[in-house]
């Protein structure tokens, strides 16, 4: 009966009720803040000039800002691959149905660790280590991915058909071999989808990352706004924003592709 | 070959799964399996493959080099090796579906394949040629490249049928080998394995009475989890009903030509 319940008008008091509470807690948390609607939608007009300043593109600067790019882009290739290697072997660490508890519980906690830390705190420490430049960025960037790769690939292969599984078992195959035959092939496909929509992720984050430690598009459009050059911003501005559709396009064209040649429909 | 004495297997909350199994299959057997569904079964053969572990009981197999294996205290290494002389085609099948059919056929013999070699170069030619043979054995070669969700019910019973071939065991246990069978094909898997049996031995689960009766060498029944049958594989029709409970006594049983049985209980997965 509880499946015909969900469809009578109870439903709809539910919604409209927990519209009026999240309203009601909006109000109120503008409130606390200050946030002044009516100053803000002012200063978003009055200042209109600002806009036109940006359109006026420095295109002299194009060839700089596709250079700083492709450093922000190289720096996401390079920390994708590298999350992807390490990530895979913490999630077989971190599996239920292959690793041991004390195996488990470790490589389960510090991924948890990990995505509990903002991906900025981790830059930092790496520069404090590093100095500023394309390693800390890339660093930062890896273990950002590996937290939530390895979960994924950790749930993944706990998902994994336990009778393929005890198949390769009875037939003598060893623990090895029964990830090499029943899991990677299970779970290879969303492990590469993965890694590619995780390497467009990471174009967008080197950006600001990439910023922080002083290296590609984002050091130079902070760069740009702290001499207050708004046709270098401008240029900056849209570099990226190509950039990232690009690379946007690319992912979703590549995982297109390894769907129907990974045969999962 | 194999000697299964007094196997038990109660579960945690008291529940006899299994209660006092004793049997043994000798070379050159070909012993069927019937029970009603839920009889344990399945379970018997995955206490015999050490997949379950019994509560008490022993499972002693002897492979071909002559030495005889207790599998029930054997560590997860010595199994590997005792397993390599067994071949298994599972109920559920248990296909690996996203690898091609010879490649699950190929599976069939990691027991005798060093890890190591497994991850550097995987299978050799030869084995791709030996599992292409054991596919024709089941007129399967033609899907050789399909990836295995790709096939039919019988199509990858099949392929788990020549996985078990492929790996020249000493040895076979057959889960329900044929259930999802058409006829013609059912009586070709039955001969092919009546044929394995004159060299090695089988013990497979059947629901089919009449293909038992007729291909079969003996039949134990297992009901409740006890051995309630042992010998000859033409079982009488008041056996059968007995064996099968109360439903099936108001179903007709007729024999024909005073021989085989029709096939009166329906296959259950
Ligand atoms: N891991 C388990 N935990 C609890 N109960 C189990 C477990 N495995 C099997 N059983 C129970 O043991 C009984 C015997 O199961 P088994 O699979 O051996 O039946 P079967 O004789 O093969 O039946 P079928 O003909 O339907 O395949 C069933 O009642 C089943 O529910
Ligand atoms: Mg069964």
């Amino acid at each position: 009966m509880s499946v015909l319940s969900e469809y009578s008008p109870k439903r709809y008091l539910k919604v409209s009720l927990f519209l009026t509470v999240m309203a009601i807690a909006v109000y109120f948390a503008m409130k606390a803040c200050r946030v002044d609607l009516a100053s803000m939608f002012e200063s978003l007009f009055t200042n209109g000039d600002v806009y036109l300043r940006f359109i006026d593109l420095d295109w002299s600067t194009l060839w700089h800002m596709v250079k700083a790019a492709a450093v922000t882009v190289l720096l996401a290739a390079l920390a994708t691959p590298l999350a992807a290697c390490l990530s895979i072997i913490v999630a077989i660490a971190g599996a239920r149905n292959i690793s041991k508890p004390w195996f488990r519980l470790p490589a389960r906690i510090s991924l948890g660790l990990e995505r509990a830390l903002p991906d900025t705190v981790v830059l930092f420490v790496f520069i404090a280590a590093f100095g500023l430049g394309v390693f800390p960025a890339v660093f930062a960037l890896a273990l950002g991915s590996l937290g939530m790769l390895g979960k994924l690939w950790a749930d993944g292969i706990e998902e994994v058909d336990d009778k393929s599984l005890e198949a390769i078992r009875a037939n003598g195959g060893s623990l090895w071999q029964s990830i090499r035959y029943g899991i990677i092939p299970q779970v290879m496909p969303a492990i590469i989808s993965n890694s590619i929509f995780r390497f467009e992720v990471n174009v967008r984050a080197a950006t600001v990352l990439g910023g922080l430690a002083g290296v590609g598009i984002g050091y130079e459009l902070s760069r740009a706004y702290s001499l207050l050059e708004y046709g270098r911003m401008g240029m900056a501005i849209l570099v990226i924003v190509v950039v990232v559709h690009l690379c946007e396009r690319f992912s979703g064209f590549a995982r297109g592709k390894l769907l129907i040649s990974g045969g999962l429909e | 070959m194999l000697r299964v004495q007094d196997l038990c297997k109660t579960l945690p909350n008291g529940r006899k799964l299994l209660n006092g199994i004793s049997f043994s299959v000798e070379k050159g057997e070909f012993v069927g399996l019937l029970g009603p569904s839920g009889a344990g079964k399945s379970l018997t053969l995955r206490c015999v493959l050490g997949l379950t572990s019994a509560t008490s009981g022993s499972v002693d197999f002897e492979s071909p080099d002559g030495n005889t294996h207790s599998i029930c205290d054997l560590r997860q290494n010595q199994l590997r090796r005792v397993r390599c002389h067994i071949g298994v085609i599972f109920q559920g099948l248990n296909l690996v579906q996203q690898l091609t059919v010879l490649e699950n056929v190929m599976i069939g013999k990691l027991g005798c394949i060093h890890p190591l070699r497994s991850w550097l170069y995987g299978f050799t030619d030869r084995e791709a040629r030996e599992a292409f043979e054991a596919l024709k054995e089941v007129n399967m070669e033609s899907f050789a490249e399909r990836r295995a969700y790709s096939l039919s019910g019988g199509e990858m019973q099949r392929v788990a049928i020549a996985r078990a071939t492929f790996q020249k065991p000493s040895f076979y246990l057959a889960d329900e080998p044929v259930s999802n069978l058409d006829p013609k094909n059912a009586k070709a898997i039955m001969k092919i394995l009546a044929q394995l049996a004159k060299k090695t031995s089988v013990l497979g689960v059947f629901h089919q009475p009449d293909l038992i009766a007729k291909y079969c060498t003996r039949v134990i029944a297992i009901k409740g989890g006890e051995v309630v049958y042992n010998g000859d594989p033409k079982i009488s029709p008041r056996k059968l009903a007995d064996i099968y409970g109360d439903e099936l006594q108001e179903l007709e049983i007729s024999q024909q030509n005073g021989q085989e049985l029709k096939q009166m209980v329906p296959a259950t997965g």
